[in-house]
């Protein structure tokens, strides 16, 4: 129905080149996620996909069918803009209607699809109103209605949610990964946020200067990243990234005044990589106050750690102290009645510790 | 509401209020003065002092103006030229709008290359003095057989006035997102639908500014009403000026002020009726979604 293949994608705008031989399969009813930091060349992808820029070379292939020179209405897309893009002057009814006017829809057809999309969103009250008279949230609705009205191969959201309040963009949120399980039709989904990244995507790919740096599913993404920069995008709060020497197949840690030797599970990619000074990676959630039901994991040790500032999330409490100089985040649990200028015992696991290459910033495997 | 004091500030507030009277009293005693003259007869001009109202109104001399005072060696008043002006003005007004709206459409949102260079071209013709062009287009007239045509005069205020409506419906058409062009062709909108559904509805402050100023322009334009017009084709303007330099017998300032309004007249109507959204369409910027 809707797969999508990306070869050899390459555009650029004059002499700076945005996309660099991009290659990716989303398969049909796929939910992926365009994530990177903005200025990565998610949103030109995005409009390439829609054929609203041509492309330098390469071909865009929909369900089987070559549309790298098709016109963006020939192309049996629907697409959510940021700034949702509502034409101003019709009112909601006309605004889901429009694309079917265009497309010579009879107008009985219209009505029915009007009446199905506004009761799916729930905005049936709001058809008669103008896009002005609307709230964020139900602009946002209506921007998908029309996307939705005209059942489409494919659904592209251009960072659909980022003009809305936080509260209503974790609403919002559910309720696309809710359309998606209910209609199943393929969505590419472009943001900047790596929790909606996390939360929506079947799979997540992963832009940083116009090249793809990972694709994989949340879950890899997050545990098995394959660079510095993919371990530092995803998380938040974000991992810790920490230069440590090498000794005997361990790692050197300085912390809370005394110096350590960290065990670490990766040791056959360290002795492959032949470096004195490796950069660990290492999550905030695997540095905790100690915790006794976790004995026998080989991996887990204690250290001195000297808290400089506490930050409680509600949830959980993060505490921010100094590894070989380097700011560390660890994560407490609410209740630990640590505070900031006192030291206490951390529980270091580190059998989800990953290393990289300091000068490249590329996974030692 | 406190009581009004005699404070410093109500001091300086009177005299800020006294400098506008005065300079409004200023603008408006020659709009004053060639209404009551044109009300007075012949012999209370002679005879009575200018700033005073008339003794007895008559509205001989707004007849005379209208359809008997002399232009030259015709005699029909100021009739047959008004509806030249009328002539010329409605459709020079109406096709330059709306070449104007369809170049700013184009300048604005679907650049090609070159595009930035033509509308530089084309501003450049807001500068050109219209002296300059005297020549070059009665030759243009002329071979096209339209010199001393009413078609002839609207052609060239058509062309002259594109590159002001072009520059203000392409300023007006930069500040809508493009992502309503994106939205409308994903929708399956093409380049006419585009223009018609999405950006002609969102346009209506900015017709009104273009039509006043091409209306205020065209109306008022003396120098290509006299040069291309040929006799009977003579815009209001350049009647005007002849009835007022033709003296037969000694000289009826009530009939020149009475004509100096009937010219003026359409132009005010039309700022009184639309000047507010003049004001608002120069300055409306951004469209809200």
């Amino acid at each position: 129905m809707g797969s999508i293949s990306l070869n050899n994608i390459n555009k650029s705008f004059g002499s700076t080149e945005v996309l660099k031989n991009i290659n990716l399969d989303i398969a049909d009813g796929e939910f992926l996620i365009l994530i990177g930091p903005s200025g990565c060349g998610k949103s030109t992808l995005m409009n390439l996909i829609a054929g609203l820029e041509d492309l330098n070379s390469g071909e865009i292939i929909i369900d089987g069918l070559n549309v790298s020179d098709e016109s963006p209405k020939d192309r049996d897309i629907a697409m959510v803009f940021q700034s949702y893009a509502l034409y101003p002057t019709m009112n909601v009814a006309r605004n889901i209607c429009f694309g079917l006017e265009m497309n010579k829809v009879p107008k009985s057809e219209q009505e029915s699809i009007l009446k199905r999309v506004s009761e799916l969103l729930q905005i049936d009250h709001l058809l008669d109103r103008k896009p002005g008279q609307l709230s964020g949230g139900q602009r946002q609705r209506v921007a998908m209605g029309r996307a939705l009205a005209r059942s489409p191969k494919v659904f592209l959201f251009d960072e659909p949610l980022s003009n809305l309040d936080a509260k209503l963009r974790v609403e919002m949120r559910t309720e696309i990964k809710k359309l998606h399980k209910r209609i199943g039709t393929t969505m590419v989904y472009v943001t900047h946020d790596q929790i909606e990244a996390m939360t929506l995507a079947d799979r997540i790919a992963v832009l940083k200067d116009g090249e793809l740096q990972q694709i994989g599913t949340p879950y890899e993404i997050y545990n098995d990243p394959v660079s510095h920069f993919v371990a530092d995008f995803m998380g938040s709060p974000g991992m810790n990234f920490i230069e440590c020497i090498v000794k005997d197949e361990n790692l050197i840690i300085e912390s809370g005044g005394k110096k350590y030797e960290i065990l670490i599970p990766c040791k056959d990619a360290l002795n492959k990589s032949n470096l004195d000074v490796v950069l660990l990676g290492i999550r905030p959630e695997m540095l905790t106050e100690v915790q006794p039901s976790t004995v026998g994991n080989k991996f887990i040790q204690k250290v001195k750690f000297d808290v400089e500032v506490i930050e409680p999330m509600g949830a959980d409490t993060v505490a921010i102290g100094q590894w070989n100089e380097t700011e560390v985040m660890v994560r407490l649990s609410p209740e630990s009645g640590n505070s900031a200028g006192n030291g206490f015992d951390l529980q270091v696991d580190t059998s989800k510790a990953i290393l990289f290459d300091p000068s490249s910033g590329l996974r030692l495997r | 509401m406190t009581s009004l004091k005699l404070t410093k500030y109500n001091i300086g507030r009177a005299f800020i209020y006294l400098i506008l009277l005065f300079f409004a009293f200023l603008y408006l005693a020659p709009l004053y003065v060639m209404f009551t003259t044109s009300l007075k007869d012949i012999e209370e001009i002679r005879s009575g002092n200018l700033m005073a109202l008339p003794i007895d109104p008559t509205f001989y001399a707004w007849k005379k103006a209208w359809s008997s005072a002399c232009t030259g060696s015709e005699c029909n008043g100021l009739a047959p030229y008004f509806w030249n002006s009328v002539r010329i003005v409605v459709p020079a007004v109406i096709i330059s709008t709306i070449v104007g709206a369809f170049n700013g459409y184009v300048l604005a949102k679907w650049k090609f290359k070159g595009s930035e260079f033509l509308f530089g071209a084309l501003l450049f013709g807001c500068f050109i003095p219209f002296q300059v062009i005297l020549l070059p287009m009665a030759k243009l007239l002329g071979m096209l057989g339209l010199a001393n045509t009413v078609t002839g005069l609207v052609l060239v205020h058509v062309i002259y006035g594109v590159a002001f409506t072009t520059l203000f419906f392409r300023n007006y058409y930069v500040g809508i997102p493009t992502e309503l062009v994106r939205a409308a062709k994903l929708d399956g909108a093409g380049f006419f639908a585009i223009f018609r559904h999405v950006f002609i509805p969102l346009s209506a402050p900015i017709f009104v500014v273009t039509i006043i100023w091409q209306f205020t322009q065209i109306w008022n334009d003396f120098l290509f009403g006299v040069v291309y017009s040929g006799s009977g084709t003579q815009p209001i303007t350049v009647a005007l000026n002849n009835l007022v330099n033709t003296s037969v017998g000694g000289k009826e300032y009530n009939v020149d002020m009475a004509a100096a309004i009937i010219a003026a007249l359409p132009t005010l109507a039309v700022y009184v009726i639309a000047g507010k959204y003049f004001v608002r369409g120069l300055t409306a910027g951004a469209v809200k979604g």
